[in-house]
This record gives structure tokens, C-alpha cells and sequence, in this order.
């Protein structure tokens, strides 16, 4: 039987195509999946461990605390060689050269070379304080002069200098990227604020065994509220902490990977139930010379495992190639930095479990059908109508039995803001929808066709075609379904997200940038015009400041506005009224200090004490805000201070800020600039790379779903020879057979991405209205075009899929309608 | 009313132009070298119009091989092919498609119908493709004389043999082509169904001055034709005018079949 088995699969090999493609892109995604993870792992182990390759047992504190007094203690310890106390700090520094102060993060360099472990790339370490190694992100170089500004424990600012005598090499450390880094002597990191040491490396002398020097001095430290680790054990403990992120990351990808197999799985079962169905006489014929129906279960359960093995196997191959590109397109550069392939074995042996038993899962159901074939059916010529099953009534039970509660519960969860609730009820509710489908498609594509009738004589044969086999046309639409409901839920949720996310900022910082003179003397009249003239911004406002007494009888910094200037600068006035003639804006804290209220009475003093009385507003500012004119009537001496800008939306707003303070700081040199612009546009740049992210993988879905398509029709055209024949030879040209199955691949395709498209933009909707619901006003944002763009790229690849099955069936010759 | 005059051809005289198809030197070879396999040895062969003639031989005498050259499903390996004054051998796949669904009609042994389509999608199927609407009173008349007139929003699937086969000649007679070829038409029927279908193909020679070229191995078939055309081993083995169900079968029996 086996051998029967073995000499099929050659037979059949080329129809196995779509499967093995299938499993290979699923598996393959998995794969890649585990050994990315594993790699950013090992990646950030080797950078966060470069700091620990030299020390043989670390020490920290248990508490917090710091931890000087325990190294007179360790240097005691025998086979003990050196002991650094790691100390670190962070400073504001002026790198000659670069624009602005940049934040630093100072580590202390070890005196003992044993337990030094930075890599060089220029110079050499810092020996006495006033020297200072830095990282390459720092952009200075040996011989640099460095301004560095602390600040002392009673807030008094410190200014001192540093000479870069080395530039370190920090290699894959996540933290390269975001700051700077410097390496100065023990001294001057105390000098320049530090704590006192978090953590003591210890070297051990020559030969050392890490885990015995541990215990060493783990004894000697009994009782002491620290802990004792080789630096080993502290160098995996800390990547930990760093990978976590990237765990999570890691997660996502493996859900994904899930819908890839659920959809490898469907097309799989497609496959094998038309494969099957195509060997009904084969398979009753081995019946009639005495195969039991055991046996030919288990021969298309071998069928089943043999591709599903090497598939899986080939899967695993392309998994770690494409884990192999991504590392390698990555690099170290990234905020997850990447260097080489660490592939796990669990990646590989899971890989080809997974493939394997999905395809194993996906053969079983058109494996139990084989059995049912009866011998005599080699003797009968084939049945071509569709059987009814049982299993139709099922699949309707089971379906309602989870869509309903699921419903329920997504609606519940929604209302109450329960999020788990509502993923819940979304999963199960989806899987109930995936069932209904499958009843629910065939009507759907049928009403369609009908509707495309006046398409033409090929539109309508297409659009019987179509639905001939209702539950393989079910199948091969489910399968893009999911991918396309998936899809569409993840761009409409994102949107919405967005939208809320942006509207939150909004109301929170209203101005997109801040400039602001920090002078008595006032900033130049002309230099809001100045500024509103740069190419990226919308619009500016300038505010002037004076003295204001309030009811406690303290003078305070007050802010004028032009409403009218101002209205078109802020994003939103939820958050940060404007005042009108007679109206204070008065931050929070003036409802304790002052004892008002909003809506209420304040009166304000001006410099010749004369007192007016103003309506409370209450907002979010620092300081009273009134308008230019109230402003001026209480303070003369008012000088403009302050300029509120907002950008364009599509400018890029690091370019714009830049410019900004170039010209600010030309026209008033202690001019600083502040906002949030920067946070918005990283705020999108987060929202569109996960987006991008997410659809990649979900279009992985799509692939396979679109191969489903593809197969089908391939099939198709197998089974329908005779009918294609016919129409040959009754005066189809080869151009209308093309179009035939291009419009029956239209019709299943287009009817898949229309009711995915629905089904993904409610649980989008829902989705977003759960998760963030319960965190105040959820703004509904619907991308129309990128949901249109998804009908069309779902529809416009299942066309393309009938490509090479529609050049098969042009090529059936006329005669083969008469050789029946 | 009288059935026409068979005609003969002899081979290599100018084409009289009262034939409906005929074919010169016609050759068509399977496979090359030593396993060729000659279906068609050169034929030479004319069927009037107005007249229904039948194909008959053993199998593997190459009768069907002939019906696929003349009625342009086949390209034969050497020779000439003319519908009327067109000649087939000439022309094109997408020509000879356009030359098929609008002067010539088929009728099938199985699998006549497209069982996505009901019974009149089907007649008109034909015209469709060619983008021409059919003439409702003729329309009329063939769906009457076939006594479809109650079968029209039927599929195939629910319609019994002889049934599917009188959509089929009606989908064949409804463009009024130039020929009408048969291949076996009663292959698949029951006796009584069979001999409806034959008696239609008949009348619709006799009534309608339809020609038709039927290919058969059942001697009673043949003997409602006006002329039995007889091949063995890919060549001419004779014919016979107004042929008997006997006079076929002993003249088949002359052939060793």
C-alpha cells in the first residue's frame, strides 16, 4: 500500500504545489519568527555582557543602596584580583561643532586595566579626572573639548570641561543608538554628581573558576544585603530586562504566524479534498482488488505526512534564510540590533511539527471522505454534482454556538470597557464567522454572479462556474477572508488609534512649538513674522509677559495672547482655553493658591495697584494668561517673551525645528526652543512602521490564500477539460477562456475581500472602542483609501492567480470535448 | 417532398460548387518514426449540400480524425480542407474558432451541454459567442419542432437523455450553419430516443435543406442518411447511396469489421 502511497505523490506532485508552497511560507514565517527572537537575544547579550566579560562575579545591592562599603571586604577575599566600583551619571554636554546641548549618560572606567572592557576605536581610556572617552553617537573626537553642565544638590547649575582622550566602540548595545555615552575616571563621575557605585565588578586572579569565586565571596558577604552573581548570570539577567520588548514583539509575530498556518491549513484541506475527489475511481479501484478502507485512510494520511515533512523542511530552510536577510538588513543599528543567525533548535523541531501537523489536520477530514468511496465506483462514470453533507448543518450549529455568545461578550466588554472581554468574545465570535462562511460565501457569489450577468456570456458562465462546488469556492474564499478581515481590522484599528492618540496630544499640547526669549529685555517685534515665514510652519502667535499680583498678594509671571492670533495656532482648546477681554486663564494650582473657581471671580493687580476683576477660565498653563490688551493695562512695562508656533502637518519636523532655532537663536541667542512636534511625528512614525509591520505579515495570509485561489482553479480547469473542450470547439476563443476564469477568480476573490473588508472594519471598530475606551474619548477614524486599496490589491491578485490556470485551459485543444 | 440527388465527386475536378465540405489529399499522422500511427492515408471526399451523410468504418478506421479535420477542431498533417469556398487549413485559431460558431454546428456523442446553463442558454450559446441575436421566429420553429418548448428553463442535469441530446441539435440548427456534423449523436441514447434524434436530423435535411455529416457505428443510424461514406485503415473503402441498414452492414462486413 506504501508503495501505491509512494508512486501517487510522484503522480500527483505537481498538484501538490499550492499545498507545499503553503506550508513552506507558514513554517518558513514561524521559523524566521523563533530564530529572529533567539538572535536579538544573543545579540543583546553579547553588547550588555561587553561590560561583564572581564569581571568573574558582580556584586549589587539588594536594597539600592550603594555599595562602597563591601569592597574592602571583597578585595580581602582570596583569589580576588581587582575590584571596581561602577559608578555612572548623567550629564548635559556641548559638543563643539554640534548645535545644542546633548544628555549623557557617564559610566566610571575601572583603575585595574583587568576589569576595563570598553573596545577602542580611537585613543585610549581616561586616566585622571578632566578626561573623558566617549561613544561614537557623541560625535566628538580625541582632542575635543566637551562643556559639560551639572547641577549641584541645591539646584545651582555647574559648568566644567572635559578633554577626549578615546572614542569606545559600544558594538551592538541597544543603548548606543539612543545617547550618548562618556567614560571617565572614578573621581569625576563623583565629582559630576554620581550616587556612589551601584555595582562591584570583581577580576579574579589567573585560572579562577567564576561560579567558585562567587560562592567565595557570596560567603564572605553573608548577611549583607547584596546580591552575588557571576557576571555571567548578570549579564543575561540584564539583557532580560532589555529583550522584554522585544518579547513581546516576538509574541505578536507567533499570532501571526498562527493565521498563517490556520490559512495554510484551509488551503490544504482544499487540496487534498480535490485531489481526492479527482481519484474517486483510482481509489475505489484500489477498493474493488481488496484495499480495506483502512488501508486507503492511511495511505492518504501518508500522502498527507510525507508532503506535510517536506514542506515543513523546506519551510525551515526558508526561515532561516529570511531571519539570515532581516539580521543582516538590520545590522547592529537598530533599536533591536541584530548580528548574525542564532538558531535555536526548538525553531527547527517546532517548525516541522507545526507544518507537519497542520498538514496531518488539514488532510484528516478529506481522508475520511476517501474511506466513504464505495468499490463500485470504478465502475460508474463520475458523478460531477456537489454532495450535500452532514457536515453543513454542523458547521451552521457550531457557528451560530460561537458567534452569538462572542458577540455578546465583545458588546459587553465594549460597553464596560473590558478588554479582555472583548478580545475573547472577538476570537470566538471570529472563529464562529470563519464557520459560517463557509455557508454563508456560496449564496453570496452566486447573487454576485447574477448581478455580473449582463457582464457578457463568459461573465455568466463565470458566475456558474463559480458556484458548482460550493464548499471548495467556501474554502479557497475563507481562506482570503481571514487574511483580508485581519488586514482590514488592524488598518482601520490603527487609524482610529492614531486619530484618538493625536487628539489626546492635541488637547494636551495644544502648540506645536514653544519659542521662548528667557530675556528681561524681550525678543525682537518681528520675530514671530520672522518665524512664521519658514518654509513647515503654519502659523505663529506672539505672547508678551509682565507682572502680575494675585489675590495672595505675590507678583507672578503673566502671559498676554491675541486670541485672534492665537486661535489658528493651537491644535485644540479642550485642554487650554484662550482667554477674551476681561477672562483670566488661570492654571490649576491658583484653585488651592487663590481660591478660585471656574466661572468664578479673580481680581488682579497691577503695577500702580489698580485692581480689576476677572472671570476664571481655568486650563492647562504655567502661567495666568490674559490677552495682549488686559495685560497691558495691568503691567506697561509687558515685553513680548514668547512665540507659539504650529507646523504643517506633511513638513518634516525635524527640519522645520532645526530651522527654527537657527533663527531664533540668530536673532536672540538665549532663545530656546520647545514643544512636542518631534513627539508627534515620532508618535506616527511608531503607529506607521507597526502598521507597515503588521499588514507584512498578515499579507503573508493573503499569499497563501491567493495560492488557494490559484489551486482551485488549477483544479478546475483539470476537472472541467471535457466542458472547456466544448466551448472550444462551439466557438470560444482562446481569449474568452481566459476571461472565463479571470471572472470566476474575480467573482470568488472580490466577493472574499468585500466581506472581509466589512467583517475587518467592524472588528477594528469594536477593537478600538474597547481597548481605549476605558482611557477617555475614542476618535473613529476610517481610512477609506487604504481600505479600498485592500478590495482592490485581494481582488486584483486573485486575477492574477488565474493567470497560469486560464493559460492552461486555453491551451485545451477542441477535440478533447469528443474524447469522452 | 424528394431527397436530393447525392453527388459524387471524383477526385481532382474543379469543386462543384453545390458542395457544402470538402477535403484533397487530407493526411493527418500521429506520433513520428517508427511508432507513427497514420489515422488519415489521404482522403479525398465531398458531401453535397442539402444532403445528410454518414462516416462509417471499423475502429480506427479514422472516421472521427476526418469529422475533426473537416469541421476545423483538427489540423490535419497534410492536404486541404474547404467549407464552401473558405479553406480551413488556412486559417487561424481564432479564425477557424470564429469560422466554427458561425458556420458550423456540432452535435456530440456526451457531454453536449454546459450544465451551468439552462436549456435555452444553451440553444443560443453558439450565437452568443459570436455576438449575433437569433431569429425569434426561427428560434421559435426549431424549439417546437424538437418539442423543447417546456424544457427551456431546465438545466441539463434535469433532463433525461434524449432530452439533452434534442437541446443539442437545436443549439446545432439554430444558427442555420453551413454544416452540421454528428459525432455518434445516438451513442449514449436508448433505442427509441435515438431514432427521435435521427428522425429530427432528417427532417431537418429534408425540410430545411440542412446538411449534415453524421459519424456512426451502428448501421441502422447510417440508414437514415441519404449517402454512407465508408473508411478503413485511413483511406476510402467505398459508399453507398440511399443506404439500408442491411446494405451497410454487409458492406461493413466486406471491410472485416
Amino acid at each position: 500500500m506504501f508503495r501505491v502511497t509512494l508512486s501517487g505523490l510522484r503522480a500527483h506532485a505537481a498538484r501538490l504545489v499550492a499545498s507545499t508552497v503553503a506550508i513552506v511560507i507558514a513554517v518558513g514565517f514561524v521559523v524566521a519568527t523563533l530564530t529572529l527572537s533567539e538572535t536579538t537575544r544573543d545579540t543583546m547579550l553579547e553588547a550588555v555582557g561587553a561590560r561583564y566579560v572581564s569581571a568573574e562575579v558582580v556584586v549589587t545591592s539588594t536594597t539600592g543602596e550603594p555599595v562602597d562599603g563591601v569592597a574592602r571586604e571583597i578585595a580581602g577575599v582570596p583569589g580576588v584580583q581587582a575590584v571596581d566600583l561602577a559608578t555612572s551619571t548623567s550629564v548635559q554636554a556641548l559638543v563643539p561643532g554640534r548645535s545644542g546641548a546633548q544628555y549623557l549618560l557617564v559610566d566610571s572606567v575601572a583603575e585595574d586595566p583587568a576589569l576595563r572592557w570598553q573596545q577602542l576605536a580611537d585613543g585610549a581610556l581616561p586616566d585622571r579626572p578632566g578626561e573623558a572617552a566617549v561613544s561614537e553617537r557623541v560625535g566628538a573626537d580625541v582632542g575635543d573639548v566637551i562643556t559639560v553642565t551639572t547641577y549641584a544638590e541645591d539646584g545651582v547649575e555647574e559648568s566644567s570641561q572635559v578633554t577626549v582622550v578615546g572614542v569606545v566602540d559600544l558594538g551592538g548595545d541597544p543603548g548606543a543608538g539612543l545617547n550618548g555615552r562618556a567614560f571617565v575616571s572614578g573621581d569625576q563621575v563623583q565629582a559630576w554628581g554620581a550616587l556612589g557605585p551601584s555595582e562591584v565588578r570583581v577580576a579574579g586572579t589567573g585560572g579562577t573558576d567564576a561560579d567558585a569565586l562567587a560562592a567565595t565571596v557570596r560567603d564572605a558577604l553573608a548577611g549583607q544585603d547584596v546580591d552575588v552573581r557571576t557576571g555571567e548570570e548578570q549579564a543575561v539577567r540584564e539583557a532580560e530586562g532589555l529583550t522584554g520588548d522585544a518579547e513581546v514583539l516576538t509574541l505578536m509575530l507567533l499570532v501571526f504566524g498562527t493565521v498563517a498556518l490556520l490559512v495554510a491549513g484551509l488551503v490544504i484541506a482544499n487540496t487534498f479534498a480535490v485531489l481526492l475527489a479527482q481519484r474517486t475511481r483510482e481509489l475505489a479501484l484500489l477498493r474493488c482488488v481488496g484495499a480495506t478502507a483502512r488501508q486507503i485512510r492511511r495511505s492518504v494520511l501518508a500522502e498527507a505526512a510525507l508532503t506535510g515533512v517536506a514542506a515543513s523542511a523546506l519551510g525551515v530552510g526558508v526561515g532561516i534564510g529570511l531571519a539570515a536577510l532581516v539580521s543582516a538588513l538590520v545590522g547592529t543599528d537598530s533599536p533591536i540590533p541584530l548580528a548574525g543567525v542564532s538558531v535555536p533548535l526548538s525553531a527547527v523541531l517546532g517548525g516541522l511539527a507545526v507544518g507537519t501537523l497542520t498538514t496531518l489536520v488539514a488532510a484528516l477530514a478529506p481522508a475520511r471522505a476517501a474511506t466513504r468511496v464505495a468499490p463500485l465506483a470504478a465502475l460508474r462514470p463520475l458523478d460531477p454534482a456537489p454532495l450535500r453533507s452532514r457536515g453543513g448543518l454542523l458547521r451552521l450549529v457550531a457557528g451560530l454556538l460561537l458567534v452569538v455568545p462572542g458577540a455578546a461578550a465583545m458588546a459587553l466588554g465594549t460597553a464596560e470597557s473590558e478588554v479582555l472581554l472583548s478580545v475573547g468574545g472577538g476570537a470566538l465570535s471570529f472563529l464562529g464567522v470563519v464557520l459560517l462562511a463557509q455557508r454563508a460565501i456560496p449564496p453570496v457569489v452566486a447573487a454576485t454572479g447574477r448581478l455580473v450577468r449582463s457582464g457578457g456570456v463568459t461573465a455568466r458562465l463565470a458566475g456558474g462556474n463559480a458556484t458548482r462546488n460550493p464548499r471548495r469556492t467556501a474554502a479557497t474564499a475563507t481562506a482570503l477572508l481571514i487574511g483580508v478581515t485581519l488586514t482590514t481590522a488592524m488598518v482601520v484599528g490603527a487609524a482610529s488609534t492614531r486619530a484618538t492618540a493625536q487628539a489626546g496630544l492635541a488637547a494636551q499640547y495644544p502648540t506645536d512649538v514653544v519659542v521662548t526669549g528667557n530675556t528681561d529685555d524681550g525678543i525682537p517685534a518681528a520675530l514671530p513674522g520672522r518665524l512664521a515665514t519658514i518654509d513647515g510652519v503654519r502659523a505663529a502667535a506672539g505672547l508678551s509677559a509682565g507682572g502680575v499680583t494675585g489675590p495672595d498678594g505675590y507678583e507672578g509671571w503673566t502671559l498676554g495672547v491675541d486670541p485672534a492670533q492665537a486661535a489658528p495656532v493651537l491644535r485644540s482648546t479642550d485642554d487650554l482655553p484662550l482667554p477674551s477681554e476681561g477672562t483670566a486663564v488661570l492654571p490649576w494650582w491658583t484653585v488651592e493658591g487663590w481660591g478660585v473657581e471656574d466661572g468664578g471671580e479673580v481680581v488682579l493687580t497691577g503695577d500702580d495697584g489698580a485692581a480689576r476683576t476677572f472671570t476664571v477660565a481655568l486650563g492647562d498653563t504655567d502661567h495666568p494668561l490674559l490677552t495682549t490688551a488686559d495685560l497691558e493695562s495691568l503691567d506697561p512695562d509687558a515685553v513680548a517673551d514668547t512665540v507659539w508656533l504650529r507646523l504643517d502637518d506633511g513638513a518634516d519636523q525635524a527640519d522645520v525645528v532645526d530651522e527654527i532655532t537657527d533663527v531664533a537663536g540668530s536673532l536672540v541667542p538665549t532663545a530656546s526652543v520647545s514643544g512636542l512636534a518631534s513627539e508627534r511625528a515620532a508618535l506616527d512614525e511608531v503607529v506607521d512602521v507597526l502598521l507597515l509591520i503588521v499588514t507584512g505579515l498578515l499579507g503573508v495570509a493573503v499569499l497563501i490564500a491567493l495560492i488557494g485561489v490559484g489551486n482551485t482553479l488549477a483544479l478546475s480547469v483539470v476537472e472541467r477539460r471535457q466542458e472547456n473542450g466544448l466551448l472550444r470547439a462551439l466557438g470560444l476563443t482562446r481569449g474568452q477562456v481566459r476571461g472565463l476564469l479571470a471572472w470566476e477568480a474575480t467573482l470568488v476573490a472580490g466577493v472574499a475581500a468585500v466581506l472581509g473588508v466589512l467583517l475587518g472594519a467592524g472588528y477594528g471598530l469594536i477593537g478600538v472602542a474597547s481597548v481605549l475606551g476605558g482611557q477617555g474619548e475614542v476618535v473613529l477614524s476610517f481610512p477609506w483609501l487604504q481600505v479600498a486599496a485592500i478590495v482592490v490589491v485581494a481582488t486584483v491578485a486573485g486575477l492574477v492567480a488565474s493567470v497560469l490556470p486560464a493559460r492552461r485551459a486555453a491551451r485545451i485543444p477542441p477535440v478533447a470535448a469528443l474524447a469522452g | 417532398m424528394s431527397a436530393p440527388v447525392p453527388v459524387m465527386t471524383v477526385p481532382g475536378e474543379p469543386p462543384p460548387t453545390t458542395d457544402a465540405v470538402r477535403a484533397t489529399g487530407l493526411t493527418r499522422t500521429y506520433g513520428r518514426g517508427a511508432t507513427a500511427v497514420h489515422a488519415l492515408a489521404g482522403v479525398d471526399v465531398a458531401f453535397a449540400r442539402g444532403a445528410f451523410t454518414a462516416i462509417m468504418g471499423p475502429s480506427g478506421s479514422g472516421k472521427s480524425t476526418l469529422m475533426h479535420c473537416l469541421a476545423g477542431l483538427d489540423a490535419p498533417t497534410g492536404g486541404q480542407v474547404f467549407l464552401g469556398d473558405t479553406e480551413l487549413t488556412r486559417l487561424r485559431d481564432d479564425q477557424l474558432t470564429k469560422l466554427r460558431r458561425e458556420r458550423i454546428g456540432f452535435v456530440f456523442q456526451s457531454f453536449n451541454l454546459l450544465p451551468v446553463l439552462d436549456a435555452r442558454e444553451n440553444i443560443v450559446l453558439p450565437m452568443q459567442l459570436a455576438g449575433r441575436r437569433p431569429d425569434p421566429a426561427w428560434f421559435d420553429a426549431v424549439v417546437a419542432r424538437l418539442g423543447l418548448r417546456d424544457r427551456l428553463r431546465h438545466r441539463p442535469a434535469e433532463l433525461s437523455g434524449g432530452q439533452q441530446q434534442r437541446v443539442a441539435v437545436a443549439r446545432a440548427l439554430l444558427s442555420r450553419p453551413d454544416v452540421v456534423f454528428a459525432d455518434e449523436p445516438t451513442g449514449n441514447l436508448d433505442s427509441r430516443s435515438g431514432a427521435e434524434v435521427l428522425d429530427l436530423l432528417r427532417s431537418s435535411v429534408r425540410e430545411t435543406g440542412q446538411t449534415v455529416v453524421m459519424v456512426t457505428h451502428d448501421p441502422s443510424a447510417a440508414a437514415y442518411a441519404d449517402r454512407v461514406v465508408l473508411l478503413a485503415d485511413g483511406r476510402l473503402a467505398g459508399e453507398i447511396d440511399s443506404p439500408t441498414a442491411d446494405t451497410v452492414l454487409s458492406a461493413l462486413r466486406g471491410l472485416g469489421a
